[in-house]
């Protein structure tokens, strides 16, 4: 009868269970390699605050590791594997948009030119 | 109080203790609510269906996730976490939505790049062949047909009276001809030098070939290959006018450029 109460907490512990999910390995991976593709691209931390966010995260989520918290490490990685995959996108959708600037450029130099051209 | 009531107390405290150490952020109905208003704006945009559906679905799927989560109680940090993901792919599908328009507009720009080059090339192209009608027209009111070919005359006022030197009046003429031989590389010339009966024989052969020959040069300065120049003085032979009067003398003293046909064939010198 003593005990119950003892049970009962326990039970809540580990239903909340922070310590006890399995080490998210394949998560690390999976973040590991979506920082370094936000780095491929050419994502720079200093300029990319998504970027910054990850790089935290997943050094929680490796400290996290260690410390065998597995629940908090994945959580970190997932977050962070986003947080890299958004930077990543971020920073092609601005290229994408450099490249619509060069062309609009060039096609107003043209515009320009056939103008002058019929002027003559 | 019995101690099985203190005892249930004493789980519940220690439960919430234990909750509270995950549930860090206040507010998982916020994080809910924007993860769900994220989702629904990116859910209903056609384009965004269109170029990023994976990244919809996930955005979909965790929202699901958090929301089922928001259900039990105690679970405030996966809620917040979920969320967290679902706003995430909800962000990611706009910016690959944007780049998936933004590669549609550049095929675009770049077909219209195209078409105002090409149109620009053409302009350039008739300006170019304008200016080779108008050279030509130049050289046709400045030339004759002879049965020697196409003969271009350069009278006596380019030179003076025993001289070989070009005057700088001659520079326009000399200038249309190096045109009209840049538009025309594959004609040549023969330049001719005559003077009048006044003189020796041998000097006016001389002075003829000199007078040609400074035509030559200055063709051959002006960029014409000197392979395609031929000269030839002729003293004071074939008069085109008698030499009784200065003004018959004056006709005779000139340069005669004569005008290979397009292929290049010149006809045979005199």
């Amino acid at each position: 009868m003593i005990f119950r109460p003892l049970f009962a907490a326990l039970a809540v512990v580990a239903l909340a269970g922070c310590a006890n999910d399995p080490a998210p390995n394949e998560q690390m991976r999976l973040t590991q390699q979506a920082l370094e593709q936000a780095n491929a691209v050419g994502v720079n931390a200093d300029e990319s605050p998504e970027l910054k966010l990850a790089e935290e995260k997943f050094a929680r989520a490796k400290s996290n590791m260690a410390d065998q918290s597995y629940k908090r490490a994945r959580m970190r990685a997932e977050q962070a594997e986003l947080d890299a995959r958004l930077a990543e996108a971020k920073v092609l959708t601005a290229k994408s948009q450099e490249q619509l600037n060069v062309l609009n450029t060039r096609i107003t130099r043209l515009r320009k030119q056939l103008q002058l051209g019929d002027a003559q | 109080m019995s101690p099985m009531i203190r005892g249930l107390s004493c789980a519940l405290l220690l439960g919430s203790a234990a909750l509270g150490g995950c549930a860090s952020q206040p507010s998982s109905e916020q994080a809910l609510q924007q993860a769900g208003d994220d989702f629904q704006k990116v859910k209903e945009d056609s384009n965004v269906l269109r170029f990023a559906p994976k990244d919809v679905i996930r955005a979909g799927e965790s929202l699901a996730r958090a929301d089922r989560l928001s259900s039990y109680w105690g679970s405030g940090s996966d809620v917040v976490h979920y969320a967290y993901l679902s706003q995430r792919y909800s962000a990611i599908a706009r910016e690959h939505t944007e780049q998936g328009l933004n590669a549609e507009r550049g095929t675009q720009l770049e077909l219209e790049r195209q078409r105002l080059q090409l149109a620009l090339r053409e302009n350039k192209l008739a300006s170019v062949q304008q200016q080779g009608k108008w050279v030509e027209a130049q050289i046709a009111s400045l030339t004759t047909q002879t049965d020697r070919g196409l003969v271009m005359t350069l009278g006596d006022v380019l030179f003076d009276t025993g001289e070989a030197e070009l005057q700088n009046s001659a520079s326009r003429t000399v200038l249309k001809i190096v045109q009209f031989l840049q538009l025309n590389p594959k004609r040549r010339v023969r330049i001719e030098g005559y003077t009048d009966n006044t003189g020796g024989e041998q000097e006016n052969l001389k002075l003829s070939r000199d007078r040609a020959q400074s035509v030559a040069d200055l063709l051959m300065d002006l960029g014409v290959d000197d392979k395609r120049i031929e000269v030839q003085g002729y003293g004071d032979q074939y008069p085109v006018e008698a030499n009784a009067s200065e003004r018959g003398r004056a006709q005779n003293r000139r340069v005669e450029i004569v005008f290979s046909d397009e292929k290049g064939q010149l006809g045979a010198a005199r």
